[in-house]
This record gives C-alpha cells, sequence and structure tokens, in this order.
C-alpha cells in the first residue's frame, strides 16, 4: 500500500522494460498494469518512430504499451487532447497534465476515468532543430543517437556505441538551438499536478538511470501504483532523504533558470510601440487556424467565436480571429509552445499570447492547469 | 493501436508537406502533425488543416452503375483494346501509380500526358532546372527574394522560408498582383525591366510557379531572367508528385490540358483515361470542359477521389486514398517522400489494365526499385540544376483580362472554403461607389455574378480570385464591373 | 496627427432600460454634444461581447463606449455585473495590445441623467481628437 505524499523510487519487474526504459521503466509498467488490470480501457502512448519522432496513439494493447517509447526530449507534442472521451492512462509533461486539467474544468474531460503520470521535464526540443544541432553543435550523426537526457543544465546524447556527449544548455541556447521558446521560461519542471509525478531526478547511487523517482500525488496516483505493485509489473521502496533534496535542488536549478530566462525572453515594450509590436507579425498569418486546432486547453470546438466571427472578406488591422484568442486565452493558455510549432508563417503564438496572459493570470494569483478547483477567472461571468 | 495513423504527403502542392492522416475506429479522419518533416517541421497552410474533408471516397462504376475494381478494370480493358488513346495523370498520386500508369500507356503504344504544356515548348535542357529548382532550405540564404507567386495564398509555406531570409538580411522584392506584407518592395513594371528594376544577381532567388494554364511566354520570360542576372530559380508546382511525374514521364513531347480539350472538341481525340486528374476542376471554365468531355467516345477515369469527372466518366476504376498508398513522392526540390501506407489497390488495378491490354505485369516492389533507379539516384542529395539552356525567344504574350485566378490548392481542386469574394483596391471601390457589405457584379461573355470584396493595396482595374468563378473563361478574363 | 476638422466616430454600445434612455434625455434635454457618437441599443449591457468591441475597432472606431444601468439597478438582476467581469479583461487585454486607454470606456448611466451622458461624450470625445485616429481603424475609413 501507498499513500498521497509518499516519495518513491521503483522500477519495472520486468527486465527488458526495465532496459529499455527512460529510466527504471517505472512509467511503462504503471501504464500497461493499469490496462492489464482494467483500470482503464486505453492508454495514450508515443509510438517511437525513431529517436526524433514518435506519434501518439491511444491502444488497448498492453503489447503496444509495453513496446512505446521512454521520454522523447524532441517529440514536442500536448497529449491532452488524446485522452478525451475515454477512460484512459497517460504519460504526461506538467503542461500535458495541465492540459488534461484545463479541459477537466470545462466539461471535456473526467478526470475520474483520466489517470495522468506525470514526467519531470527540463523542456523539449523540435526535432528538425534537434537533427541540425547534432551535426552542427555534437558533431554527431543524427542517425546514431540512441538515448538522450537532460541534467544538471546539460543536454546529453548517447550514440550506439556507447559514447555520451553533453554540452551546456545555456550554450546550445546561445547558438540559438536547444529546448523550444516555451521551455525555456516554463517554470513547472515536475509534474505536481498529474496522479503521480515521476523522473530521474533524485535517483542516485546504484539506482542512478535503472530507476525512477516517483510521488504520489492523489488517491488515483494511489490506485496506479497500488495496481501496478499488485500486478507485479513494478517493485518501490521509500525514497532516501538526500534522494528527496537532490530532487528538489534539481528542481530549484531549473525553475530559477526558467525565471531568468522570462526576463531575458519577454522584451519591455513602450506602450506606444505595443500595437505594432503585435501586430507586425500577425500580418503574416495565412488564416490555417492550426494554432486553434492544436491548442490543448481550447474546449470550443470547431464553431467558435474565434472562428464564426472571422471573416477573410474582411482585410481588418488585425484579424478578428487573434483578438478574441488574445483574450480568451489570457486566463488559461499554459505556453505550452504547441500554437508557435505548428504555425506556417513561424509567428511567434505563444509568446504572443503569453504577454497577455502571464500577467493576466499572475494578477489574479491563477495559474492555470494545476488543481481542477481552481475557478478559472473568466468563470466569474457565470457565478454572479 | 485504435485507429490507423498514416504518415503521407499533402496534395495541395509540390511543397511535399509530411503530415500524419489519422483514422479512428469509425473512418473519420483528422490531420496531425509531423513536425520531423524536413519541408514543413509538421506546419500546414490552410489547405492541409482541412484536409480531412479533401478525401471523398471514390466509387468503381461502369456504366453508370456501382461495380467492383476488377469489373471496371475488365470493362476498361475491353474499351481499350485497340483504341487510340489519351492519358492524362498530372501528378496528383505517387511515383509508383504514375510510373504504373505509363507502362499501360506503352500496353497501349501511347504516352502519359501531364497536362503541363508549357515543357514541350521550353528546351529540354532546362527541363531540369524547372522540375527541381533550389532547394527551400536556400531559400533562406538567399540576398535577395524576387516573388512572382503570392506565398501567402498560393504557397503557403513559402513564407516562413522568406521571412527566415529576411532575418538574416534579405530583401524581398514581390512583382505579383497585390502588395504582400513581407515584400519590402511591391513592384508592378513592364517586364522588360525586370533585369535592369529588379536587382537581381547569383545570390539571389527568383520564385516563380507552372502550372497547366501557365503561359509559356512567362515561363521563358522567368528563366531569361534568371539567366541574365544569374540568380537562382525555384518554380512552384501545383501537384504534390509533378516533379516526380514529370521525371518519370519524360521526352513524351506532353501535351497541356488545353490542348487535349481541343483534341476533343476536333475529334481527334475519342478516348481519355484520366489518373487522378480533373480536368473539370483543373481547367479555368469547368463548365466548359465538362461539355467537351460528353464528345469522348471512352472516358475512363482511375481515381482515388471523388469528383466531377468521375461522375461523367463511362467507367471509374476507384482506388484507395493517397495518405493509405504505397509509394513515394518527389518535392519540388528533389527530396523523396514515402508514404507508410502499404495499400496496393491502384497499382494492382493497373496492373490487370496493363495485362489485359498485352502489356507486363507489375508489382509495387519493382515499380519502387524502378522509381529508385530512373529518378531518386540523380536526385538523392537535392541539389539545384544550374540553368543549360540559352536565352529563350519569348514570342507573343498572351492579352491578359482584369479578372485573374490566384491558384491557390482550393481552386486546383475546386473545393470550397472561405473565398467567396474577390479581391479589389480602394479605387475600384470609391470609382464604382461599392457600400461596405455589397457586392460587385462582374460580367464576362459567359455571364454575370455577384461576388462580395475584399480591398487591397493592388494596381487599378484588376480583381483577383482565389476561387473559381463562372464568369471566368480562361485563368485571365475580360469583365466589366458594376456596384449591386 | 488628424487631419484639420476631423470628427472621431464613437461607438456607444447603451443598455435598452438606462443608458439608452440617458441618450434619449440628452437628446431631449438639448444638451450640446458632438455627433460623434454612434449608439448601438442592446436589451443589457451585459449582452456586449468583448468581440462586438474589437469589431467596432476593426471597422473603423476610434473609441467604444460601454454603457448599462448603476449596478443594482439591472432590469434584469445582475447584467451588468456581468459586464464588469468581461469588462476587466478586455480592458485588460485592450491595454496590452497597445490600445490608449481613453478609447474604451465603461460607465454606469441612468434613463434620467441625460446630462451626465453629454458630459461623458463630451469628455470622451475631446480626448479621442487629441489622440487622433485609431490605429485599429481600416484604411478608406474616415
Amino acid at each position: 500500500m501507498v499513500n498521497v505524499g509518499d516519495m518513491l523510487v521503483g522500477y519495472a519487474t520486468n527486465e527488458d522494460v526495465r532496459k529499455r526504459g527512460a529510466s527504471g521503466g517505472l512509467v511503462t509498467a504503471v501504464l500497461a498494469a493499469a490496462l492489464e488490470k482494467g483500470l482503464v480501457e486505453n492508454v495514450v502512448v508515443m509510438k517511437h518512430i525513431n529517436e526524433f519522432e514518435a506519434v501518439p496513439i491511444i491502444t488497448d494493447d498492453v503489447d503496444e504499451v509495453l513496446a512505446s517509447t521512454g521520454s522523447l526530449h524532441s517529440v514536442p507534442v500536448n497529449l491532452a487532447k488524446y485522452a478525451m472521451g475515454r477512460k484512459v492512462a497517460m504519460p504526461a509533461k506538467p503542461c500535458d497534465a495541465q492540459a488534461v486539467i484545463e479541459q477537466a474544468k470545462r466539461g471535456m474531460i473526467d478526470l475520474d476515468n483520466t489517470y495522468v503520470v506525470g514526467l519531470n521535464c527540463g523542456g523539449s526540443m523540435h526535432p528538425v532543430t534537434t537533427k541540425k544541432m547534432l551535426v552542427e553543435m555534437y558533431d554527431i550523426d543524427p542517425e546514431d543517437v540512441v538515448g538522450e537526457e537532460i541534467e544538471k543544465g546539460k543536454l546529453i546524447f548517447k550514440t550506439k556505441n556507447g559514447e555520451e556527449m553533453a554540452i551546456a544548455i545555456d550554450e546550445l541556447e546561445e547558438a540559438g538551438f536547444g529546448r523550444r521558446e516555451s521551455c525555456r521560461y516554463c517554470t513547472l519542471k515536475i509534474p505536481v499536478n498529474a496522479d503521480l509525478a515521476c523522473g530521474n531526478w533524485g535517483v542516485i547511487g546504484d539506482k542512478a538511470g535503472s530507476a525512477t523517482f516517483c510521488q504520489v500525488m492523489n488517491d488515483k496516483g494511489v490506485k496506479l501504483l497500488d495496481n501496478a505493485i499488485e500486478a507485479g509489473r513494478i517493485e518501490v521502496e521509500p525514497a532516501s532523504d538526500k534522494a528527496i533534496a537532490i530532487r528538489a535542488k534539481v528542481n530549484d536549478v531549473m525553475v530559477n533558470l526558467g525565471n531568468t530566462l522570462e526576463k531575458e525572453i519577454f522584451p519591455e515594450i513602450p506602450d506606444e510601440e505595443r500595437m505594432q509590436y503585435y501586430m507586425e507579425p500577425m500580418a503574416d498569418c495565412i488564416d490555417c487556424g492550426a494554432c486553434k486546432e492544436v491548442c490543448p486547453v481550447c474546449a470550443c470546438g470547431e464553431d467558435s467565436k474565434c472562428t464564426m466571427f472571422h471573416s477573410l472578406v474582411d482585410n481588418y488591422k488585425m484579424s478578428m480571429y487573434h483578438m478574441v484568442r488574445l483574450l480568451h486565452l489570457s486566463d488559461s493558455c499554459i505556453a505550452c509552445g504547441q500554437c508557435s510549432d505548428v504555425c506556417p508563417s513561424d509567428i511567434p503564438i505563444t509568446l504572443l499570447q503569453s504577454s497577455f496572459a502571464i500577467p493576466s493570470q499572475r494578477k489574479r494569483e491563477y495559474t492555470p492547469g494545476m488543481n481542477v478547483d481552481d475557478v478559472p477567472p473568466f468563470f466569474e461571468v457565470i457565478l454572479k | 493501436m485504435i485507429g490507423n495513423v498514416y504518415q503521407t504527403v499533402c496534395p495541395g502542392c509540390n511543397m511535399g508537406c509530411g503530415l500524419y492522416m489519422r483514422e479512428d475506429e469509425e473512418g473519420a479522419l483528422a490531420v496531425d502533425f509531423m513536425k520531423s518533416s524536413p519541408a514543413n517541421l509538421g506546419k500546414l497552410c490552410r489547405f492541409g488543416m482541412k484536409l480531412a474533408h479533401h478525401y471523398s471516397k471514390a466509387t468503381s462504376m461502369v456504366d453508370g452503375t456501382e461495380s467492383s475494381v476488377e469489373d471496371a478494370v475488365k470493362a476498361a480493358s475491353d474499351k481499350l483494346k485497340g483504341a487510340d488513346v489519351t492519358m492524362l495523370g498530372v501528378g496528383n498520386t505517387t511515383n509508383e501509380e504514375s510510373l504504373a500508369f505509363s507502362k499501360v500507356a506503352d500496353a497501349l503504344g501511347t504516352v502519359v500526358n501531364t497536362g503541363m504544356g508549357v515543357y514541350s515548348e521550353l528546351p529540354t535542357e532546362c527541363h531540369p532546372t524547372v522540375g527541381v529548382g533550389i532547394t527551400l532550405d536556400e531559400i533562406e540564404s538567399a540576398n535577395r527574394i524576387a516573388l512572382f507567386v503570392d506565398p501567402y495564398i498560393q504557397y503557403p509555406l513559402l513564407v516562413r522560408r522568406i521571412l527566415a531570409a529576411k532575418k538574416i538580411g534579405a530583401s524581398v522584392v514581390s512583382v505579383g498582383w497585390k502588395d504582400l506584407h513581407l515584400a519590402d518592395e511591391n513592384r508592378y513594371i513592364d517586364p522588360d525591366l525586370y533585369e535592369s528594376e529588379l536587382g537581381l544577381d547569383s545570390e539571389s532567388v527568383i520564385i516563380a510557379d507552372v502550372h497547366p494554364n501557365t503561359d509559356p511566354g512567362w515561363v521563358k520570360r522567368m528563366l531569361n531572367l534568371a539567366l541574365k542576372t544569374q540568380a537562382k530559380i525555384l518554380f512552384m508546382k501545383p501537384f504534390v508528385n509533378a516533379t516526380g511525374v514529370d521525371l518519370l514521364c519524360k521526352g513524351t513531347g506532353q501535351k497541356g490540358i488545353s490542348e487535349i480539350m481541343d483534341g476533343i472538341n476536333e475529334g481527334s481525340i475519342k478516348t481519355l483515361v484520366t489518373l487522378n486528374s480533373d480536368p473539370i476542376e483543373l481547367m479555368p471554365d469547368g463548365d466548359a470542359v465538362a461539355a467537351t468531355l460528353t464528345k469522348l467516345d471512352n472516358l475512363i477515369v482511375i481515381s482515388s477521389r471523388d469528383g466531377p469527372v468521375n461522375k461523367m466518366a463511362d467507367i471509374v476504376i476507384a482506388t484507395e486514398p493517397l495518405y493509405a498508398k504505397a509509394g513515394s513522392f518527389m518535392n519540388v526540390e528533389g527530396l523523396l517522400l514515402n508514404n507508410s501506407g502499404e495499400s496496393t489497390t491502384g497499382i494492382d488495378a493497373m496492373s490487370t489494365l496493363s495485362q489485359n491490354l498485352g502489356g507486363e505485369a507489375m508489382d509495387y516492389q519493382n515499380l519502387h526499385n524502378n522509381v529508385l533507379e530512373s529518378i531518386v539516384q540523380k536526385y538523392t542529395k537535392p541539389k539545384y540544376k544550374e540553368l543549360a539552356c540559352e536565352v529563350l525567344d519569348i514570342g507573343p504574350v498572351e492579352e491578359k483580362g482584369n479578372l485573374i485566378y490566384l491558384y491557390n490548392p482550393f481552386m486546383w481542386f475546386d473545393q470550397s472554403d472561405d473565398n467567396d469574394f474577390v479581391m479589389v483596391n480602394m479605387n475600384m471601390v470609391n470609382k464604382l461607389g461599392l457600400s461596405k457589405g455589397g457586392m460587385i457584379a462582374l460580367t464576362s461573355d459567359a455571364g454575370t455574378v455577384n461576388m462580395r470584396y475584399r480591398v487591397e493595396d493592388m494596381p487599378d482595374g484588376l480583381i483577383l480570385t482565389a476561387k473559381k468563378l463562372p464568369v471566368a473563361t480562361e485563368w485571365t478574363t475580360i469583365v466589366s464591373t458594376e456596384a449591386v | 496627427m488628424a487631419e484639420e476638422g476631423w470628427e472621431p466616430k464613437i461607438v456607444a454600445f447603451c443598455c435598452n432600460w438606462c443608458s439608452y434612455g440617458g441618450a434619449d434625455t440628452a437628446g431631449m434635454g438639448r444638451f450640446q454634444q458632438p455627433a460623434s457618437t454612434r449608439v448601438i441599443r442592446v436589451m443589457c449591457s451585459g449582452r456586449i461581447d468583448p468581440l462586438h468591441v474589437f469589431n467596432a475597432f476593426l471597422e473603423g472606431a476610434d473609441a467604444v463606449l460601454v454603457t448599462g444601468c448603476h449596478i443594482g439597478d439591472c432590469h434584469y438582476v445582475n447584467g451588468n455585473e456581468k459586464t464588469e467581469v468581461k469588462y476587466k479583461f478586455l480592458e485588460e487585454m485592450l491595454q496590452q495590445l497597445g490600445l490608449e486607454p481613453d478609447r474604451l470606456h465603461l460607465n454606469w448611466i441612468s434613463a434620467s441623467e441625460g446630462e451626465r451622458f453629454a458630459n461623458f461624450i463630451n469628455d470622451v470625445t475631446a480626448k479621442v481628437k487629441e489622440l487622433g485616429p485609431s490605429p485599429l481603424k481600416p484604411a478608406g475609413v474616415k
């Protein structure tokens, strides 16, 4: 029996899963057990295509879960939308878990039916940029890469012949590579908003590299772990004080870095220049609608205010679509970066959107996606 | 896995945008972003985003009744045996299917027309450059970019490449039909002045396009501009595998679609076989084409999509949707892109057809190997082919009308979009006294149509449309205007 | 900045029960006010969606006024409280966008406050005249 609040170190009992998993295969084993024992009907996993490519799939096949990949820093997708309308378990970066909670607040996801196994995340990278970086900064053939890791501010790649190469993230980002912009100023690194918060930070000594640190966040987390233990898929033991301290320290370093970078990334723009600052990049918009489609907190469906009141026949200085979205997302944007990723005109939408959302959310001491009971500021309209 | 996920390429143009097509338990389609795709980093334009609506399942038909693929193939073989056949395949399908189609042509003693009439008017030395231009990455390192297309509407995934070039100092000059936000200069000048006025040199890039309705004189002008200024050139094309099909059907004296239509009208063409190419959608005046097609003795359509030509066809051989096909595509920069699908219905049908006509049997693997040998070896590492031709005699330039088609993927498939309007400038609004929310009436020999309008910065008197209009008879048509 | 003799266009959303009456009273009472205002009557200020305000600006309004009954006097119990909630977000957003704060106002005006309405319009018109045309005004709109 585990309890809410427990700090554990665990690993998959299956040797193969343990070896292949990013760090002990605990997450994979927990997901497999949830499916196997009927806790859920489906699992969302990333189907591995290569080291820089994986595609989210929904499966009811335990073998497919076991065969799924560990965490991949270079496949930055948000999984929340794949979990909708199902009794499902899923692995989740902190921003995936945030999106799941925001969707739950809007009645699109039933949290009782959604098990979220959180993974620590130091940031993710764009696959094509990563390949370019490997060639230019690491002098490694992208084909030779078999694993990667972010640790102590360094990005580490492992190659086929067992070599490891680490370069400081600062240095990579200085050179225009490294993590996606929104990850740089993100300060939620441990998914304390998920049911379980897992990761390799704090896994020390002989277990380093072959076990997972796991914090039990709530009753669903208890269920997930108990279920996996009962199924014989994992073994856990309490984490040592030292392990807990190290995990917290790694987190502090990452969060401080995020805070520092936020100041660098968001320029101070004089009032009279701000309109031009926003209008200029948005004028390159081709109205594809991808930023809405991919937005993991948007719960409006296809016909929504931003699309229905926007028409290509209007040649407005700024489109209704953008104006509505800038306002509408200011209480719910989690800065996951999906919109910037998919923008065909390379408009830094996440950055622009964050410039509205961050001040608005801070003013109200509200962080979206942390707790399903935190009422979104816009909901005040309904409550009064 | 629940449902299916296919790795495929967007059929909107030959940029080669990778994407995932997700098919759920009920067969409903959704597009997903393939961020590792080199041409587009997973990004998609408006057409790509709406791709799920693009696929409408074709049904095999024989003389108006539904049939199996086998029966349709058999009926087609009977009609084609000994006939004088014209074949059209513009490249809306894989290399392998295109190759299979050309083997059917071999069996019939004919050739596959790619519909790009312009090629036959260009010296063969310059074909490689027209087919495969500079790489998309190279656009980003140009010092100056001359745009003869509107990237926002026509080839949207070019926008980010041009912006990337600008970020590191490139200047952009647009010589299109309307002002572009990303252009530093928007010029509307006499074509004779391009060489002296556009400021191009060997570090510059010219971006233009060729399509079935391109004026050959225009392409020659572009080539001459590149030759005289030493600038590199990129010709975008509207069909996903336009580049591949051109390389596979080399040296066939390709006919344009309008020449084929002329042939039908004159009675010299009696049998037409199309592969994923709907002339009603492709030609500016769909109604005129539909009227022409009724003069055929035999119209045989091989297609993965339902379209207006299917409804007119004597025989429809329905194949699997593009995303599910086994096969490859070649994009505008000569990059070979593979589908993850494994279905070969289309190829198998064409193999049977070929055998019934006394030709060879084909299977996917052989065709694929053949594709690799015949085109990929030359183009494995995309590399710009320097222009090898001499400066060309342009010949007479077509008279232009004032209503102009701004071709885009929706238009090539005659697919609806939120583009039910024309673009005019403020002077025309004032001159005609158009009212806010009102309409403009366009009248040509083909009738009148009332359209909403959008105001753009563009030359006086022009009317642009991103949607096919019934009043248009060519890609450019003379219309009179009036306020409604 | 603004041309000589330029008159701003001001869109005033007025609720049926109070502020529209206020506008009416202002007219009846012959209080001097400029011809810059376009009044749009809605049943309740709570009906005014931020997107109506965006649309007014994008179509060429130089200022937009959101008006309704005094808090506590709403004909629909608490419609204007909802207006207030929405307005807070709208105001913040437009300021962040860089639109001058004087171009957007919220004001509660009862049906009898004709003079208050007229003064309000006069004040806003004077301020907007100083600012000149809105940066969101489309080409071709005066």
